[in-house]
């Protein structure tokens, strides 16, 4: 299937948020998203974005069932090991179901391998679901090390309410 | 104790250097640790910075045996969450064994939770070692949740010739 990859602009926004909601659902989390296409626009295309984003284009004669022509995505940011230097993570990849197997999630991931690499990242990160088993293996076959099972890695959060008590310890520094 | 919490400056690089050695070696992974205080020059204080850092210091009449007044310190990043928004993830937060106990620990990393809030984020995002039972109990104490206990999510990496291949065109 003849697709394309490229940097996302302002205006796909409201399509980026489309498929944000669809992968959620995916992960049975849907009730977890709290941003809409304002806020992508906000934080992904002003003067510092927060983030970077790669969109998959079918051509108009592959649209899905309700016309569309943006079917998958790549969220990425720059990060940084003290260990090992400049890093990317891959916040999220996603491909709308009926377009799969097409190779436009590899196309995704690789991109987003190569643009790290024009600025010397050394690792690209992600985090998966224990009980997604197609990502798991689609990662792996990549050659992506399962850090939490290897070395005993933990993922933590502070959101809501921690976060603001967290906060508020600062003020009596 | 009498300590300060600022945020670095290029010439704090050297001991933040230092710092990051210490921190590998009480994970046990020394020999991990790959980047100069000439990188960290580079990457935290130009146009577009990969990171920013926050250091904790002591007056001069508390300094360590080596003369180091420069105890500890924090780095950390903007990130982003397709679900939440702007997040802020804090890579290493570090205190000298001879300062623990005295709140720096706690002083970094609420500093790193205010300077996310001000800037917008809705969480602060970490990880730490399964076996780091004091570090994670210090954290469970500040209120956080261990996603990958409670949601099953596992951090990936792909490094190396892994990643060389991902990259080719």
């Amino acid at each position: 299937m003849h697709f394309k990859i490229r940097p996302a602009k302002k205006e796909d926004c409201k399509e980026i948020s489309r498929l944000i909601m669809e992968l959620a659902v995916y992960e049975n989390m849907p009730d977890q998203v709290k941003i809409a296409h304002e806020e992508l626009e906000r934080d992904g295309f002003g003067e510092n974005p927060f983030f970077q984003c790669l969109v998959a284009e079918v051509p108009e004669e592959h649209k899905s069932k309700e016309g569309f022509t943006v079917v998958g995505y790549a969220l990425y940011f720059y990060t940084y090991s003290t260990w090992k230097g400049r890093s990317i993570f891959l916040e999220d990849l996603y491909v709308m179901p009926e377009f799969r197997g097409n190779g436009i999630g590899k196309g995704l991931l690789c991109k987003v391998a190569e643009v790290g690499k024009k600025k010397e990242c050394v690792r690209l990160q992600l985090s998966v679901l224990d009980w997604n088993t197609p990502s798991r293996d689609f990662y792996a076959a990549k050659g992506a090390q399962d850090l939490t099972v290897s070395e005993g890695w933990h993922a933590i959060r502070f959101d809501g309410p921690s976060l603001d008590n967290l906060a508020k310890e600062a003020a009596k520094i | 104790m009498d300590f300060s919490i600022r945020a670095a400056n290029v010439e704090d690089c050297k001991d933040i250097a230092r710092m990051i050695v210490e921190l590998a070696d009480y994970e046990k992974v020394t020999d991990h640790v790959k980047i100069t205080q000439r990188d960290l020059e580079q990457d935290g204080f130009s146009k577009n910075p990969f990171f920013h850092g926050i250091i904790a210091e002591v007056p001069e009449q508390l300094r360590t045996k080596d003369g180091h007044t420069k105890v500890g310190y924090a780095l950390y990043f903007y990130s982003y969450s397709s679900w939440a928004g702007r997040a802020i993830y804090m890579e290493d937060l570090y205190v000298m064994p001879e300062f623990r106990g005295k709140g720096i620990g706690k002083a970094l990393m609420s500093k790193v939770a205010q300077l996310g809030l001000a800037a917008g984020c809705n969480q602060l995002n970490f990880t730490v070692l399964d076996w780091n039972k004091s570090s994670r109990d210090f954290y469970m104490s500040q209120g956080c949740c261990d996603v990958t206990t409670s949601m099953g999510y596992h951090c990936m990496r792909c490094e190396g010739e892994a990643l060389q291949h991902l990259a080719q065109p």
